[in-house]
């Protein structure tokens, strides 16, 4: 008699280890590293955040003087918010989104 | 008659691509050829042109499923180049994380090894139970997969003490299915017939073909490199290598399975036994000449990384052995005299990680002739 | 004329083409979900073989350059035929079957073979390596089930003493299941055995082991003809769960519930539901074996309780 029998018939009556997603979502913990947002005002353009990205993806926004990161080469390491010295850069907890630039 | 299966670069049975050329007859596999390459990413050149900080998220690319081991030996390299010494509690989250990749990746290897045998059911069970696993790892670095919480001088992120009692819940849960596992490959008939006295190794041919990791320990080598030749926090924390003696893929199983339970018994030390301090030393990235190589036990085996500093900012030479380029070669004794069924099976039973591989074919660019290095020079002695 | 109309509508709708692929097809789709469910998921909703199905149909119809086209391209249809012959030789709608000869049972041994055979032919003309070792693998496996099949089928006839399929529904009215005839019991469990070869699932389901050989024979069709194999899967499958429904659990018979008489189509459609749900029940707690493995269980275990319930059935009286 296979050893799995007893847990494969109790799986029919319990409720499902996966969701329907998109109708249901689940909750990502505090601290996890979503998409990064920027707070203009903050901002004091010391560009310490271009200099802590591993992958080059802040560049300069030209009209607002604040910087710009290009999503598709973030790779969600959060050095930016780190280096920020006034906390301008903030990494949320925001995973299903499809720009292509945080400004 | 004899006639060519090609396994790869695409095929079910790889997660991964690289090219094994098998020649059978019937059902008898008669020979193989690998040609690997296929992954290559220049990943060394690439290191050697970004600074140390930097090059700790590209080292961390290199692999999907041992990321952390990967940045925590870029960093432990990079520490010793600069003569720093982490902090004692980065030491420790470091054990923690990497033990729950440790986790993580031999349960992965169950479920995909189940689904070569065509147990979906025992699949979709470990991949559920591996969840636990990287719910954790969200909860205490902030990604699934991509932890970046190494850093050169530390780690970025504490431990806090309200996270502790999830953590040793879900350990709990991990360990008592851990241990359903091992019932369960213990008593299964039929993963026995399929995985006993397949691919065996025997212990010669793996000290003569430098296997590591869970392949060697599978055949009787006893070595761990993290007993042999203790970095980090392991120097404190106590635990056992699990080592068998068939050599077959039901042993390297076993190995696996094994080393889970004690992956949760060292997490739940290190928790205990966690100092209180920084976590974080300062670190100033230029660095002088020097030359360092630093060992540690990945999921799959020993990795080994060497790096050569000169003055700047970037180091001058990075070089990575991971540990699937040192049990490729013992694949060409695992497959004498086996089935086409058993290929999958045997080539996922050394749990083969080919992104981690930089290159292997060399290409002669004056004359245009391609030389693949054969198994003498993959081979290295080993006492 | 109205045999003509008759035997048309027997073929197309009912038990044939349209009866038995929606059913075939429904059976599919439960046995997914099922699957999910006892692997603790939610698994695809039951309609699935349905949806992919219209959606292979709607994809373009590629031969491959390599491979035998006439060959390659009338596999799967003849396959899909020998299926809708096979499910009007069972008794379906009632004790008597819309065909019926004196030896129904040797005619659907054959016929149930006919989509193995055209799934080999199948691979053998794709001209990939794939298809010609799921081909060889087979025939190994075909030289392993049928014979317990066969021993199965003779130790039934050999207890009922008549090889039409009619005539073993009716002993079953008369005298009770033959699944509860101490004779048949061992034939029973080799019979169940060979089923699970039969439609192909684990731990049997070697020809088409998809992380060896793609999918065996069928590696290399896709649109409108891989949908038509799946289709045949599906008759194949209420066929083969049909026979062992009329052989061993009394087949279509109508029960009075209340006051109410039941179909018996209602009854069939309950009892191949319940067969095709032990194999999937099978299918989930085992891992696969080696078709060395699988030869050798077939000519030992199995052999041997079919042959020992044939010779109870002609013994003893």
């Amino acid at each position: 008699m296979p050893k799995i029998l007893p847990t494969v018939i109790k799986n029919l009556f319990r409720r499902p280890f996966t969701v329907k997603y998109p109708k249901v979502r689940r909750e990502v913990p505090e601290g996890y590293r979503g998409k990064p947002v920027i707070n203009r005002e903050k901002c004091i353009r010391c560009w310490m955040c271009i200099r802590a990205c591993p992958d080059r993806a802040i560049s300069i926004n030209k009209e607002t003087r604040t910087p710009m990161i290009w999503l598709g080469r973030c790779t969600y390491c959060g050095e930016c918010a780190e280096a920020c010295p006034t906390r301008a850069i903030r990494m949320t907890r925001e995973y299903e989104f499809l720009d292509q630039y945080v400004r | 008659m004899t006639f060519i299966i090609p396994v790869g670069p695409q095929h079910p049975s790889l997660k991964e691509p690289e090219f094994f050329r098998f020649e059978v007859k019937g059902e008898e596999v008669v020979d193989v050829d690998i040609r690997l390459g296929y992954a290559h990413r220049g990943i060394e050149e690439a290191l050697a042109r970004r600074n140390y900080q930097h090059g700790v998220y590209l080292a961390e690319r290199i692999c999907g499923i041992c990321n952390v081991v990967h940045s925590t030996t870029y960093c432990q390299t990079v520490e010793q180049l600069a003569g720093v010494d982490p902090p004692e509690r980065a030491k420790y989250i470091r054990a923690i994380i990497m033990e729950l990749e440790r986790i993580h990746s031999h349960m992965l290897w169950l479920g995909v090894a189940a689904h070569q045998m065509g147990f979906d059911t025992l699949f979709m069970l470990a991949w559920r139970d591996r969840e636990h696993v990287l719910d954790l790892r969200e909860l205490i670095s902030g990604g699934r997969i991509h932890s970046a919480t190494n850093t050169v001088g530390g780690v970025r992120r504490d431990i806090k003490q309200e996270q502790i009692p999830k953590i040793i819940e879900r350990l709990r849960i991990v360990e008592g299915r851990a241990r359903a596992y091992v019932d369960l490959w213990k008593s299964d008939r039929t993963i026995m017939a399929r995985c006993s006295n397949v691919g065996v190794l025997r212990k010669d041919d793996a000290l003569k073909f430098s296997a590591v990791g869970p392949v060697a320990r599978a055949s009787g080598v006893n070595a761990d490199v993290r007993r042999d030749d203790t970095y980090g926090a392991y120097g404190d924390l106590s635990f056992s290598i699990p080592v068998e003696r068939a050599g077959d893929v039901w042993a390297r199983g076993m190995v696996r399975l094994m080393e889970i339970i004690e992956s949760v018994g060292i997490i739940r030390q290190a928790l205990e036994r966690m100092p209180s301090g920084p976590v974080r030393h300062p670190f100033d990235l230029k660095i002088p000449p020097n030359e360092a190589v630093e060992r540690t036990e990945a999921p799959r085996g020993e990795l080994l990384y060497y790096a050569r500093s000169n003055g700047t900012e970037m180091p001058e030479r990075v070089r990575i052995r991971t540990p699937t380029y040192g049990t490729f070669a013992s694949l060409r004794p695992m497959f004498c005299g086996a089935t086409i069924a058993e290929i999958p099976v045997v080539l996922w039973s050394i749990d083969p990680c080919f992104g981690c591989n930089d290159r292997v074919t060399l290409v002669n660019s004056d004359t245009g002739e391609v030389r693949v290095v054969t198994l003498g020079e993959l081979g290295r002695r080993r006492k | 004329m109205i045999d003509v109309a008759w035997f048309l509508a027997a073929v197309l709708v009912f038990p044939g083409l349209l009866f038995s692929s929606l059913v075939g097809l429904l059976y599919l789709g439960v046995d997914r979900k099922v699957t999910g469910r006892l692997q603790n998921r939610i698994g695809p909703p039951v309609w699935q073989e349905f949806i992919d199905f219209g959606k292979l149909m709607g994809k373009e119809d590629i031969t491959p350059a390599p491979a035998q086209s006439s060959l390659f391209t009338a596999a799967p249809l003849l396959a899909l035929g020998a299926s809708v012959a096979a499910v009007l030789l069972i008794p379906v709608g009632s004790a008597q079957p819309a065909l019926s000869t004196t030896a129904d049972l040797i005619i659907l041994i054959y016929l149930l073979n006919l989509p193995a055979v055209f799934l080999m032919l199948g691979g053998y003309a794709s001209g990939s390596p794939f298809g010609t070792s799921g081909a060889i693998r087979y025939i190994v496996q075909l030289m392993g089930y049928e014979l317990v099949f066969i021993l199965a089928i003779a130790a039934f006839a050999a207890r009922t003493g008549t090889l039409q399929l009619a005539g073993i529904v009716e002993y079953q009215a008369r005298h009770g299941w033959l699944l509860f005839d101490w004779r048949i019991i061992p034939a029973a469990a080799a019979m169940f055995m060979a089923v699970q070869g039969k439609i192909l699932r684990v731990p049997f389901d070697i020809p088409e082991a998809e992380s060896e050989i793609v999918h065996g024979p069928l590696t290399e069709y896709s649109g409108p003809k891989l949908a038509i194999w799946r289709l045949s899967y599906g008759i194949e499958t209420v066929a083969v769960a049909g026979l062992v429904a009329s052989v061993l659990f009394g087949g279509p018979t109508p029960y009075t519930v209340g006051g109410l008489v039941l179909p018996p189509v209602l009854d069939f459609i309950i009892k191949t539901f319940l067969i095709v749900m032990l194999t999937t029940l099978i299918r989930n707690i085992m891992a696969r074996l080696r078709i060395d493995q699988s030869l050798k269980f077939y000519w030992t275990l199995p052999t041997l309780l079919a042959a020992l319930s044939l010779v109870l059935g002609m013994v003893v009286p």
